[in-house]
């Protein structure tokens, strides 16, 4: 295997290094290429070459990117903005070489504005490192997904990403009040429900914000985003209760979800699959007796006069219907490791039963309350004809999570975690896992859904079914593309956007 | 050819992961690696795609380089997927030398990995990059790809038998036969059971702080004694890839403590600290049987013991540094917050250790000496942190992280001492000797 050297024209290169006029902001050293193809999610190792940026640009200000988008755009080159890297689907994951924008430089507190409870900043700051500068303060930007500690405000906002708390909160969409975006034609714009940087609600024009949020870097580069202060929480509370079957934690989580309480943070639910395989193959795996088959959890975010009297109803509801509550310890410590937990899977097993080292897949949707029994049903079925056929897959089994923001009953973020053995993937394992990728949400559709809750459709299994799932709403979506990116520079490639050109 | 992770590895008896695709020869490149990066690649394989395959980057946000650069280069996650990329064939060593230098060995990438965290005891898989960083160094160096800034400094140290802390150019009071001025007057014996190992920057730089350091174990009544001949500790050389060089002075140190008796060694320094411990152990075995003593653990010890008696208030408010090599690679960090609760006068805003792994001075890892720039932002930054506690001193326990933290708090309005230094003021101790700065002793303060 061998990476072969850019190919983007010296004259590009030297325009970028003028535009940014800083030593090492413009980087064409493989390892600054390669590096920058990675995101968390399994990665075709065995073509890791055909997804590198010809150069990387560091950029520190909006009028830089403001001058490298019109670059790009005017030669055409492909370009990709990149914040942590840390998404799922691949957003940040150049497929056509040309220049990747890292934002990773624009990473200031510009303004805490304690008047108004905002806090405006650039897309390259850390929710974790933002609360630290916050907590003098009182106040929290509440975005909280297991990523909290690497992932980007850039990345949120271009994968409209998912919070943990956001039944209380709210989710990325809800917590960024406005941002300012760097058009595929190099134009700025700020983008609110109407206009004002920190209004929350407005009833003038188009609600550009909801254009923009979750763009997957297909419409431009957000530079500056203006972010929700809530009041720090006083209390948290999390109580995880374990159940027989199934069933019983599926109708306990809806009681849970139901119960009307405004501080429930999110209500959480694993199935059988996941039970078992915690219980074979995680390390930090708490023994629990056999008979645990399914477990609901939920958490409560408020002062403690609020959480204090919830938290009795929380108890009541979960042991209801016959959920056995697993303890404070537990629950406490489970809850606060729920960013360091998503991560920890190495090893799966091979169909033999063998344990092997394995890359860790989830494949998140939206699904409807009451079609998650039959979803999840086909999802197994799906992955055990997929674990049967290849020696490269395991079922990690699914969890579940209230998906709306302040609306906790209703639709749930479903995932099926998967194992896939990364060494092992040659080109058929790879197509295996696309098509595996493409049942998953075709499932999804197929039961009202979105085969991507936070995630994004912007992978090779889902891409193809974007239009789909957006039905007529797709030609209004290519006609949008089209309009701002006439030259398709903006990451293309992804989400079927191609075909706005064809 | 013999390697330096593969010696530190027999001690350390660390399993090769018998779950690995390439143990099972699934991972076999064609053979266009030399034997030297195969060697490499054959060691660090299963660590680096424990990383790879789950890629979260945890690590970036607490890197103390990575935080100035914001370049993805630079992460510790970067340092291990490139180990999957040499084995892959699509770099070559020089391809990321330079993204190399840029890690102070601070070690908290791996406290914070999320594989450390969850996996790291059951299966071995706890993410080690400070190693890699040290076996990556070593290949430039076996390569010729060493940076020239570390050549000088190590061809220098090579020479002197110790560190040229004072310049690399002109003429300068350092080297073997300048290594005890600092204990001038002080009355210390050559030779004994407990020795005080005095690291370079102590003996010919900040030399207030050995001083203050002997005096208070002779307060004490502790008995020890200096070297014969005190080479370099050879940790920095090892830092910097300088493999041999690094266990000669290693065997030279073992050696003299032996023709003198010694059976206890005091590390006054962190680094020193991590070297006879981690180091020196991988180097001789069993063999290595002296009793390795932390400075702050002994003179937390002898506060408790009644043995030093505090009796000089230091009314000042003062915040305290977590030494990375302390608090992140050897997680010491009550010791010194108990000697601080103990000065009398002295107000004490702490900022937990945890909290602190995403802190450092940037002083460590030979990043000074060849990204000077990065060191000093990565001060000033921790500086501005205690400023905002409001604080008009910061008190290290490490003499290498206080040259760049000492400059940075000049800008800021705020004194960084020594911990042996302030509780040697407050023992009422003239300690003498230069602290390199200009900043009038604590006891004038005193009201």
């Amino acid at each position: 295997m061998t990476l072969a050297p850019p190919t983007i024209d010296s004259g590009i290169l030297e325009e970028l290094r003028a535009i940014v006029g800083e030593e090492d902001a413009v980087l064409i050293s493989k390892s600054s290429r390669l590096n920058r193809a990675r995101v968390p999610a399994p990665f075709p190792v065995h073509r890791w070459e055909e997804f590198v940026p010809d150069a990387v640009v560091l950029p520190r200000t909006v009028q830089h990117v403001s001058e490298i988008v019109k670059l790009a755009n005017r030669t055409k080159v492909p370009i990709v903005p990149r914040a942590g890297g840390t998404g799922l689907a691949d957003g940040a994951v150049p497929l056509r070489g040309g220049i990747v924008v890292d934002v990773k430089r624009m990473d200031k507190i510009k303004e805490v504005d304690l008047a108004n409870n905002t806090v405006t900043v650039g897309p390259g700051i850390n929710m974790q490192t933002l609360n630290r500068q916050l907590v003098k303060h009182g106040v929290m930007f509440p975005d909280d997904p297991a990523s909290y500690a690497c992932s980007l405000i850039g990345g949120r906002i271009g994968t409209s990403g998912f919070s943990l708390l956001g039944s209380r909160y709210g989710h990325t969409r809800d917590l960024v009040i406005s941002f300012e975006i760097v058009l595929p034609t190099g134009e700025v714009i700020e983008v609110g429900d109407g206009g004002g940087r920190k209004v929350r609600k407005s009833s003038t024009g188009y609600h550009l914000k909801h254009l923009f949020m979750g763009h997957q870097g297909t419409l431009g580069i957000v530079t500056e985003a203006t972010l929700e202060l809530v009041p720090r929480a006083e209390v948290e509370f999390a109580a995880f209760f374990l159940f027989e079957d199934f069933d019983t934690a599926y109708r306990t989580h809806r009681l849970l979800a139901c119960s009307g309480l405004a501080t429930l943070a999110g209500v959480m639910l694993f199935d059988s699959e996941k039970v078992a395989y915690l219980r074979r193959d995680d390390e930090a795996y708490i023994e629990q007796p056999d008979w645990v088959k399914a477990v609901a959890a939920a958490s409560l975010y408020g002062t403690r006069a609020e959480v204090e009297p919830a938290s009795k109803i929380v108890m009541e509801l979960g042991r209801s219907l016959g959920g056995k509550y697993i303890g404070d310890e537990i629950s406490s410590g489970d809850w606060s490791a729920r960013h360091d937990r998503y991560a920890n899977p190495l090893h799966g097993r091979a169909r033999d039963g063998q344990v092997v080292p394995m890359s860790w897949h989830c494949e998140d949707a939206a699904v409807p309350y009451s079609e998650l029994p039959a979803v999840r049903a086909k999802w197994h079925a799906i992955a055990s004809r997929y674990v049967e056929q290849y020696e490269i897959f395991d079922d990690w089994g699914m969890f579940a999570y209230t998906n709306g923001a302040h609306k906790p009953w209703g639709d749930v973020l479903a995932e099926i975690d998967m194992g896939l053995w990364e060494e092992r993937l040659d080109e058929a394992g790879w197509q295996a896992f696309i098509s595996l990728k493409r049942e998953i949400a075709q499932t999804v559709l197929d039961h009202g859904g979105s085969m991507t809750a936070c995630h994004g459709a912007t992978r090779a299994g889902d891409a193809e079914l974007v239009p789909q799932e957006m039905g007529g709403g797709w030609d209004v979506m290519m006609a949008i593309k089209r309009l701002l990116d006439p030259n398709n520079v903006m990451n293309p490639g992804k989400q079927s956007l191609d075909r706005a050109y064809e | 050819m013999e390697r330096e992770m593969s010696e530190v590895d027999e001690t350390q008896s660390h399993v090769r992961n018998p779950l690995s695709a390439s143990a099972a020869g699934g991972n076999g490149n064609g053979g266009y690696l030399a034997e030297v990066e195969q060697a490499f690649v054959d060691r660090w394989h299963d660590n680096a795609y424990g990383c790879f395959s789950s890629g979260h980057k945890f690590c970036r946000e607490v890197c103390p380089v990575t935080q100035v650069t914001r370049n993805e280069n630079h992460t510790p996650t970067a340092f291990h997927s490139n180990v999957v990329a040499l084995e892959k064939g699509l770099i070559e060593v020089e391809d990321v030398a330079d993204d190399y230098v840029h890690c102070t060995q601070c070690g908290a990438c791996e406290l914070r990995c999320p594989n450390t965290i969850m996996v790291g005891d059951f299966y071995r898989a706890r993410t080690e990059t400070v190693k890699v960083v040290r076996a990556m160094r070593a290949l430039m160096v076996d390569k010729g790809l060493d940076r020239e800034g570390w050549k000088i400094w190590n061809r220098l140290t090579d020479k002197l038998k110790n560190e040229p802390v004072l310049g690399v150019e002109g003429d300068h009071p350092n080297g073997q036969e300048h290594v005890r001025d600092w204990a001038n007057g002080l009355d210390i014996p050559t030779g004994g059971e407990t020795i005080m190992f005095v690291d370079c920057e102590a003996a010919f730089y900040r030399t207030s702080i050995p001083r203050a350091t002997a005096q208070l174990l002779q307060l004490a009544g502790v008995e020890f004694g200096l070297m014969r001949e005190q080479w370099c500790c050879g940790g920095p050389a090892a830092e910097m890839g300088y493999v041999e060089q690094a266990r000669a002075f290693a065997e030279h140190n073992v050696a003299d403590w032996r023709a003198i008796g010694a059976k206890r060694i005091i590390a006054i320094e962190p680094h020193d600290y991590v070297h006879f411990t981690e180091d020196y152990p991988a180097y001789f075995g069993e063999e290595f049987d002296f009793e390795v003593v932390q400075i702050v653990d002994l003179v937390a010890e002898l506060i408790c013991d009644g043995r030093i008696e505090l009796k000089h208030p230091i009314d000042r408010v003062a915040t305290y540094h977590d030494p990375c090599r302390l608090n992140k690679r050897k997680g010491i960090h009550e010791a010194p917050r108990e000697i601080l609760r103990a000065i009398p006068g002295l107000t004490f805003k702490d900022v937990d250790h945890v909290t602190q792994w995403s802190y450092c001075s940037g002083g460590g890892g030979g990043l000074p000496i060849e990204k000077p720039e990065i060191t000093a932002e990565i001060s000033r930054r921790r500086l501005e942190k205690a400023g905002e506690l409001e604080v008009d001193m910061l008190v290290s326990a490490c003499v290498w992280s206080e040259r760049p933290l000492r400059a940075a708090g000049a800008a800021q309005g705020i004194e960084v001492w020594d911990i042996i230094e302030l509780v040697a003021e407050s023992a009422g101790i003239e300690i003498g000797g230069s602290m390199q700065s200009g900043n009038a002793p604590v006891g004038s303060t005193q009201g």
